[in-house]
């Protein structure tokens, strides 16, 4: 998939457009958002003033689950625990801080490096842990996204703000006045354009 | 008349040129060692120029101007957010401190927006401290115009305004020189063209501060900031022990010394001159709005009668 197949900064003013898209640019090398990013487009107009920031994304894999990496099953028979099998150890680290959180450290012992085990109630707890989740990385990028949206790349003044975020898009209307419901609306035009664009490719 | 020049060698022999300098009544501000290389920044007598420069030569050294020697700078953003730092902000500052300035930033507390920025009136006092104000903006014309209508209100000091687009001066108001292509920049200022925009700046406010060196000059001060600079090194032994970068920070019509204020204004004004005057004859000394620092300003010539 190629990254950033739209790309357009529009303003009346071409040289401050010049300089907000070299601007975005280093924001999203800066952060490492150049993949997450599938069309973009800006609108600013500084005599207004309004700021509209919309653009598609494309993130990555979904949350890793233990599941996901590990058998989770009952452990020796009459005891109360719980026994995880690791198939991949990548993981190892979050999950014991995320169990040591839930269960305490004293309740976590790993015999083998393959093998942890649960001090807990079996029956209650199995099914809990196999749905723990260790990894959110598009959580992650969404936060990284926020920071380069909303403390980089938006004009400090614009401190009235309004903005949705999905899963598939992003999209931030910001000014220094009240918004108008006609940004508003032109926002959405933007969002709906790009959507078209997606389509056709 | 002294001349602002900064002097870049190697350190074999250059104990030579600082002898020279201190014999013709000259001063130096500012050394730096690094490894086998010496930059000196000091002040020469017009008049005897040419026999620097025979012993630079000599030295195989390289004689430059640097109009930004002894003197202190305000760099103002409008806030210290990602917005501005450390790219740009910290660029210009570093930048101008390479010529021979001595840079300070300022981050405003309520500086953004073209309509709702604003200036305290304790930043304003402490910008007016310095010798010079190079205000940081960015990339919209239009803002840059509407905000240099209010931003600067209450500014005494000559202010240098970078922006984006190219504009002509008369364009900025309450401006004293604009230059452009800068904008918010959000990486390391490196490539050639950029550095000869930086170079561009350096330039338009080696112009400025010349002309306030005429305008000084016309009324000149008493005593001159190297000499308060090398009497307080010479009578106060305390100064050795501040760990502050620069303690003594030369500006044009004074200094800012970095001693607490309470404590060291009685001994300040006291310095002697061999002359027969003391510091309180010839300066005043004043607490800096900068921490607890003391700002000595000397008084003008139209004042006191005497220059020494």
């Amino acid at each position: 998939m190629e990254q950033l197949e739209t790309f357009m900064v529009e303003s009346p003013d071409a040289v401050g457009a010049k300089t907000t898209k070299t601007l975005i640019q280093d924001v999203l090398a800066d952060l490492s958002l150049n993949r997450v990013i599938g069309r973009l487009r800006v609108f600013v107009d500084p005599v207004e003033p309004v700021f509209i920031f919309a653009a598609l994304l494309r993130l990555g894999t979904p949350a890793i689950r233990l599941k996901d990496f590990a058998k989770v099953d009952m452990g020796a028979l009459g005891k109360d625990e719980v026994k995880i099998e690791l198939l991949r150890e990548a993981f190892t680290i979050k999950l014991l801080n995320k169990l040591w959180e839930k269960y305490g450290k004293e309740n976590i012992v790993q015999p083998d490096k393959k093998i942890i085990v649960v001090k807990t109630d079996p029956i209650k707890e199995l099914d809990v842990l196999r749905e723990i989740v260790i990894e959110e990385p598009q959580q992650e990028v969404l936060d990284r996204l926020i920071d380069a949206i909303a403390l980089r790349i938006i004009p400090e003044g614009f401190r009235v703000r309004k903005h949705e975020l999905s899963s598939s898009h992003v999209l931030f209307v910001a000014s220094e006045d009240t918004l108008k419901p006609e940004w508003l609306e032109k926002a959405k035009d933007i969002i709906e354009s790009l959507r078209r664009s997606e389509d056709n490719a | 008349m002294l001349e602002p020049v900064m002097y870049e060698g190697g350190v074999y022999k250059h104990n030579q040129i600082i002898e020279l300098v201190e014999d013709l009544g000259g001063y130096i501000i500012q050394k730096n060692v690094m490894q086998t290389d010496v930059v000196l920044l000091m002040l020469v007598p017009l008049n005897d120029m040419d026999i620097v420069e025979e012993k630079a030569r000599e030295l195989l050294g390289k004689l430059t101007r640097a109009p930004l020697t002894g003197t202190e700078i305000a760099t103002v953003a409008p806030t210290l957010a990602y917005h501005h730092l450390p790219h740009l902000d910290c660029d210009v500052a570093e930048f101008l401190r390479k010529k021979g300035a001595k840079t300070n930033m300022v981050g405003l507390a309520r500086g953004v927006g073209k309509r709702i920025c604003q200036l305290s009136a304790y930043e304003r006092d402490l910008i007016n401290e310095h010798d010079l104000a190079v205000f940081i903006l960015g990339n919209y014309e239009h803002c840059i115009i509407e905000k240099s209508k209010r931003l600067y209100e209450g500014i005494e000091v000559p202010i240098v305004v970078t922006g984006a687009p190219e504009l002509k001066l008369e364009d900025v108001p309450n401006a004293t020189a604009y230059v452009g292509s800068f904008g918010r920049i959000l990486h390391h200022m490196r490539h050639s063209e950029e550095l000869r925009t930086l170079d561009k700046l350096a330039d338009v406010i080696g112009k400025v501060l010349d002309n306030v060196r005429q305008e000084i000059a016309k009324d000149p001060p008493s005593v001159a900031p190297p000499r308060i600079k090398k009497e307080i090194e010479e009578q106060i032994p305390e100064i050795i022990d501040s760990l502050h970068p620069l303690p003594i920070t030369l500006q044009m019509n004074g200094a800012r010394v970095k001693l607490p204020y309470e404590e060291y204004h009685e001994k300040l004004e006291n310095i002697q001159f061999v002359e027969g005057m003391s510091m309180k004859d010839v300066a005043q000394v004043l607490p800096s709005k900068m921490r607890n620092f003391v700002l000595i300003r000397a008084r003008p010539k139209s004042e006191t009668g005497f220059v020494i």
